[in-house]
């Protein structure tokens, strides 16, 4: 098929397929320095607390090797590095050069040094030999993947029978009422406050819009299936406004 | 290899092991000898049982400092299962009085005396958790979720805290400082107001 004929989702306008891959950098070109404050606002601040959940439950240990993939700023690989210690490694590998960069650079500050590697790289064709990680997650980042069935196959590839993919991922909100404030909420607050804040309504409008079109969660555990992975389950997290799906390499 | 799959990781138990990792951590930061009891534990991993919550805690050192997770891949090198009197009761009577230790026996032991040694005032540090632990104790749907909500706000307070005492530094310059300051303001506003929309509409369910 003419892949430039291809549309693809943009948030809810159509756009060619690789028009799609250069928006999505510009939106997180623009955000990448105020990046953190916005998921501060996304999130109404209990993005941590979803990533800790993530952290804990990958029950990662020591000498370990991680792939934190879409991994921007580096939140994930922050705690994972701290984790598998000096003789694990973590690796934070992103399309975007300037999400890595302002990573990369807070992480040194914070003294995170000697386990990490930083790597631009495209979810969907990933750099790496098979077999390689015990543990990949991807953030809030899969929803801005064009070709996820693609992203999550590459996943499959590179971990290590016994390994275990760790997606977390807006998604579905079960319960009807608050589906229904959040929705308002995404739509018409968000983007005001991403213009308050990173002076960018755009953007924020995009990842609004995103979440809405991202899959629900059982088309997405069983996107995993579909990828290759032996085993795929979720679990929902305040009401499914957030969902961590895994899913596991025999 | 085996995953130990953990009790219902709840917000309650997210929430414990965050502090316990955090008491550690500022006891190791202010101990005097500067943790020099831990070094020996270094990618060591330990299991925790709290036999009274029938709840397990996974710590761990790395170079950076402990870490503790509800969960480990793997089993852990040694496992301690004590209750949370004892644990408490710790610093005053300089031992676990109640305590069973498995796998690496003496690393176990290792590791009370060397928790034995540094200033942690747990019952300091768990303090506001009493309420909480006795809810989690009785096990009560309700009392449990009541816990985990207050630990979830709790939490999300803390975390904006958090965010703005020592994050705020990433912004880059004097003049968009400004102008976040501002903007945070108005967005507390607005997720103040926000929040108490959603627990209006909760509270109609
Ligand atoms: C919302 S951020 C999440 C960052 C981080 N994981 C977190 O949770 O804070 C999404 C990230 O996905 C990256 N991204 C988007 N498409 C990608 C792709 N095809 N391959 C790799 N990374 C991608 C973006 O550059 C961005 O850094």
């Amino acid at each position: 098929m003419n892949q430039s004929k291809k549309t693809i989702d943009f948030g809810f306008s159509e756009v060619p397929l690789e028009e799609k891959v250069k928006r999505v950098k510009g939106v997180f070109d623009s955000v990448a320095g105020k990046y953190d404050v916005m998921n501060d606002v996304m999130s109404l601040g209990i993005h941590r607390l979803w990533k800790r959940h993530t952290i804990e439950l990958s029950g990662v240990r020591p000498g370990q090797t991680v792939l934190d993939l879409a991994g921007g700023t580096g939140d994930l690989t922050k705690a994972f590095a701290k984790r598998v210690g000096k003789s694990g490694r973590v690796v934070l590998a992103d399309i975007n050069e300037s999400m890595v960069r302002v990573g990369r650079d807070r992480l040194i500050n914070e003294g995170i040094a000697g386990n990490v590697e930083y790597t631009i790289t495209n979810a969907e064709a990933l750099a790496f030999p098979d077999n390689t990680f015990d543990l990949a997650t991807i953030a809030f980042g899969l929803r801005n993947v064009t070709n996820k069935d693609k992203a999550l196959a590459e996943l499959y590839r590179v971990l290590k029978p016994g390994g275990q993919l760790m997606v977390l991922e807006f998604s579905k909100v079960t319960q009807p009422l608050l589906a229904k404030a959040y929705d308002f909420y995404s739509f018409n607050i968000l983007p005001k406050m991403g213009k308050l804040i990173a002076d960018d309504e755009a953007s924020y409008q995009y990842l609004a819009e995103s979440i809405r079109m991202h899959p629900d969660q059982d088309t997405l555990k069983q996107m995993m299936l579909d990828a290759g992975f032996d085993k795929a389950d979720y679990l929902n997290m305040n009401e499914g406004i957030v969902a961590l799906h895994r899913g596991w390499k025999y | 290899m085996p995953h130990t799959t953990p009790q219902t990781p709840g917000l309650f138990s997210l929430s414990l092991s965050k502090t316990v990792e955090f008491a550690l951590n500022q006891a190791l930061r202010l101990d005097e000898a500067q943790g020099a009891a831990f070094k020996d534990f270094e990618d060591k991993t330990f299991a925790v049982t709290f036999t009274d919550l029938g709840l397990t805690l996974y710590l761990f050192f790395t170079s950076y400092g402990v870490n503790v997770q509800n969960a480990l891949q793997g089993e852990a090198d040694a496992r301690i299962e004590t209750d949370l009197p004892s644990l408490l009761g710790l610093r005053e009577t300089g031992r676990l009085s109640r305590v069973t230790l498995h796998g690496d026996v003496p690393l176990a032991e290792a590791l009370i005396d060397a928790l034995t040694s540094i200033e942690i005032d747990w019952e300091e540090h768990l303090s506001h958790y009493t309420g909480d632990l006795i809810a989690f104790k009785v096990g009560h749907a309700t009392r449990s979720a009541m816990a985990a909500t207050q630990a979830a706000k709790r939490q999300a307070g803390e975390t904006l805290k958090e965010y703005l005492q020592f994050e705020l530094e990433v912004l880059p310059t004097a003049s968009q400082l400004q102008r976040f300051g501002d903007s945070v303001q108005r967005t507390q506003a607005a997720v103040d107001a926000i929040e108490t929309r959603v627990q209006a509409l909760l509270d109609r369910l």
